[in-house]
């Protein structure tokens, strides 16, 4: 009589459809929404504003009067070698040049640059542009006596610069990187973990995990829900880590690009192993109770965990050699969020990545487990709150 | 057969369920009543493997209800549940799909039990702008989905209107007629005596008593003797031997008699208090037998 009847779904099959449910429910859900687009636009925000500081820094603008041709060309270069940036105007004399300056067309005037007298004209002082104005001046009148007195420019000696080892300014980028990467973990380890608890409660609260329970075993149920939004959140980060490679390497804002890939991708890392991680335990944790009000109290120990693991990761960006970044680089938990800012400061060695990596799988490994036996026995309690020791007691359905 | 053999559960010292025993034939409704805390709800859950029990079985067709066998029942918790924030026709394709069903059955499957119990108009709502009866009809749709095998229903008809109560009634005789043995219980029993073919009452986690209601009656009937003398003066038949008064209003009294006892002797008494207008055996309602079955028996007191 059941020929025609429905087959019976495997493990895989109900996992997958928990997993799409999660999926499809929470891609039109509009805090889920709010907050990808917030992060975007933090994100791209933050790169805006470094493009601005780095280009942003406006030249200053030098009025120069009756130039030879000589003295403009050579303050761009001054101005050039020691990082300020400078343009130069051409004005006919110096009335003219007293002028642009009284004008504020311009930020300081140079007037008899290459006489016996050169002076500065300018409203507010600005020690950078002056060290450069007087280096250009004093740097042609030594040339023009060298030359006079026939002394061969070509032959003096030049210093060739060679950066050594790792240390240096590709750290503090990489460092940079790793930091805006972390708080881009945390903010999406504490919002899918969040999405799983809640998702659990919701279960619970509206009673429907009794008619779900008929179909399927608690840990299908559970690992649906952890698989189906950790994708999502996946596919968040990848997109996140996308947008973020992408500008910084349009608006030019990193050095090494091959370094920032790197530094990104061990992040993305991260998260599926922290997220594996938060979301079986905030799960559980939620499992405990029915309503949404007591999630909060619940899910205290594992939220302040992530937020201890946030704050030691922006401490181990300036010392990340130190006992506490170094320690707390192995601790499953908050490992996800230390170690990658350690590894892009240089502070740890493979071997080190490897062994974190083991202890957050060992301790994954103990949270399913754990966490199964408790979920299940905890799932159909729909009174009040549950003890985690009686729903280990509890008979496993 | 839909079959519950000598299921057994205790909560600690609680004993919920004592051998618990009966049958269910395809194509006939099993009505199942009980006081309140009787068992009926963990003798349910039971079946949908929900609750362990400690001892007993649940059998479909001779093979124990498990995982893949409770795919083909169609449950109805007394605890309703649905996802609230998901829409009607998604929730209902999705608990079809949960059962087996493929995407286009199920969405098929979605839609024509959406237009069968009304819900047309709302396919595209949350469950939680529906009002509670429509609620109550998402949630039968819900089990009536997956084109289930056997229907186990907790409580189905709680919360609902008469006309939602015809609706249900109606659907549910239909799967009856498609051979889908249904079992559903109820503290409504002129309900159950309506629509069921079979009644069973659970107290004190056990049967005390299962089997065709008109069977039941047979049973019972005979015992009872419905007297009406207007003109007798209260507690007139309190003194008969062999008599127990079930009830007695204005003359119009209810009589149980032991087994051996003389109605003829009772109708005499009748006649000595002054006119008799009615006197005659007769049928109890489900009501009565109920009562009369989930009575504590007199010297024994529940743990």
């Amino acid at each position: 009589m059941t020929s025609s009847g429905p087959r019976t779904p495997g493990s895989a099959a109900l996992v997958r459809l928990v997993a799409a449910r999660e999926v499809s429910s929470r891609i039109r859900d509009k805090n889920f929404i709010i907050s990808s687009v917030v992060i975007l636009l933090l994100l791209l925000g933050t790169m805006a504003f470094q493009v601005a500081v780095t280009s942003g820094d406006q030249a200053s603008r030098v009025a120069v009067a009756a130039d030879d041709g000589r003295l403009g060309p050579a303050i761009e270069a001054q101005g050039e070698a020691v990082g300020v940036a400078v343009e130069v105007v051409d004005v006919p004399d110096e009335a003219a040049a007293r002028d642009a300056v009284e004008a504020e067309e311009v930020d300081a005037a140079l007037v008899g640059g290459i006489g016996p007298a050169p002076e500065l004209l300018l409203v507010d002082r600005a020690p950078a542009l002056e060290a450069v104005v007087g280096g250009a001046v004093s740097g042609l009148a030594v040339s023009d006596r060298l030359l006079e007195a026939g002394v061969d420019l070509q032959s003096l000696p030049q210093v060739a610069v060679t950066p050594v080892g790792d240390e240096g300014e590709d750290d503090g980028q990489r460092v940079v990187v790793a930091i805006i990467g972390v708080v881009v973990l945390y903010g999406l380890l504490i919002l899918f973990a969040q999405f799983v608890a809640q998702g659990v409660v919701e279960e619970k609260a509206s009673r429907v995990v009794e008619l779900l329970l008929a179909t399927m075993r608690p840990w299908q149920l559970l690992a649906g829900k952890i698989l189906g939004l950790g994708l999502l959140g996946l596919g968040q980060i990848v997109v996140i880590a996308a947008v973020g490679v992408t500008g910084a390497l349009a608006f030019d804002l990193v050095d090494v690009p091959g370094e920032l890939i790197g530094t990104v991708a061990a992040v993305v890392a991260w998260f599926v192993l922290g997220y594996a991680f938060y979301a079986c335990v905030f799960a559980v944790a939620a499992s405990l109770v029915t309503r949404q009000e007591d999630l909060g109290s619940v899910l205290m120990p594992a939220t302040v965990l992530l937020v201890v693991g946030f704050f030691v990761a922006i401490q181990a960006a300036g010392d990340p050699t130190g006992t506490l970044a170094t320690v707390t680089s192995f601790v499953p938990g908050l490992s996800p969020l230390v170690m990658p800012v350690r590894r892009a400061a240089g502070g740890a060695a493979g071997w080190e990545v490897a062994l974190a990596v083991v202890l957050m799988l060992a301790a994954i490994g103990l949270a399913v487990r754990l966490g199964g036996r408790v979920y299940a026995g905890a799932l159909l309690r729909t009174s009040g709150r549950t003890k985690v020791r009686e729903a280990l007691r509890a008979e496993g359905i | 057969m839909l079959e519950f053999e000598g299921l057994h559960k205790s909560y600690g010292a609680n004993r919920v369920l004592d051998g618990v025993s009966f049958a269910v034939a395809p194509g006939s409704m099993f009505g199942f009543c009980g006081s309140n805390g009787a068992g009926k709800t963990t003798t349910m859950r039971i079946a949908m493997g929900l609750v362990r029990a400690d001892g007993g079985e649940v059998r479909w067709q001779g093979r124990p209800l498990d995982q893949a066998l409770r795919r083909r029942v169609g449950y109805m918790p007394e605890e309703r549940g649905l996802y609230p924030k998901m829409r009607v026709g998604e929730q209902l394709a999705y608990f079809a799909r949960l059962h087996g069903l493929d995407a286009a059955a199920a969405a098929r499957a979605a839609e024509h039990w959406a237009d069968r119990l009304g819900l047309a108009e709302r396919r595209r709502s949350r469950v939680e702008e529906l009002s509670l009866g429509n609620q109550q009809r998402v949630q039968l749709a819900a089990a009536l989905v997956s084109r289930p095998e056997v229907l186990i229903l907790d409580e189905p008809f709680s919360g609902l209107d008469p006309v939602g109560v015809d609706a249900l009634a109606e659907a549910l005789l239909e799967q009856v007629r498609g051979g889908v043995p249904v079992v559903f219980s109820s503290h409504q029993l002129d309900l159950v005596e309506r629509l069921c073919d079979a009644v069973g009452i659970l107290a004190r986690g056990s049967m005390v008593a299962a089997g065709p209601v008109a069977e039941l009656r047979r049973r019972e009937s005979g015992r009872l003797l419905r007297v009406v003398v207007p003109d007798a003066p209260p507690g007139w038949a309190a003194g008969l031997p062999g008599v127990r008064v079930v009830s007695e209003r204005a003359g119009d009294t209810l009589l149980q008699l032991a087994p051996g006892t003389d109605d003829q002797a009772v109708l005499a008494a009748a006649l000595r208090t002054g006119r008799v207008a009615h006197f005659a055996w007769r049928e109890p309602s489900l009501v009565e037998l109920f009562r009369e079955a989930v009575a504590e028996p007199a010297g024994e007191v529940a743990a």
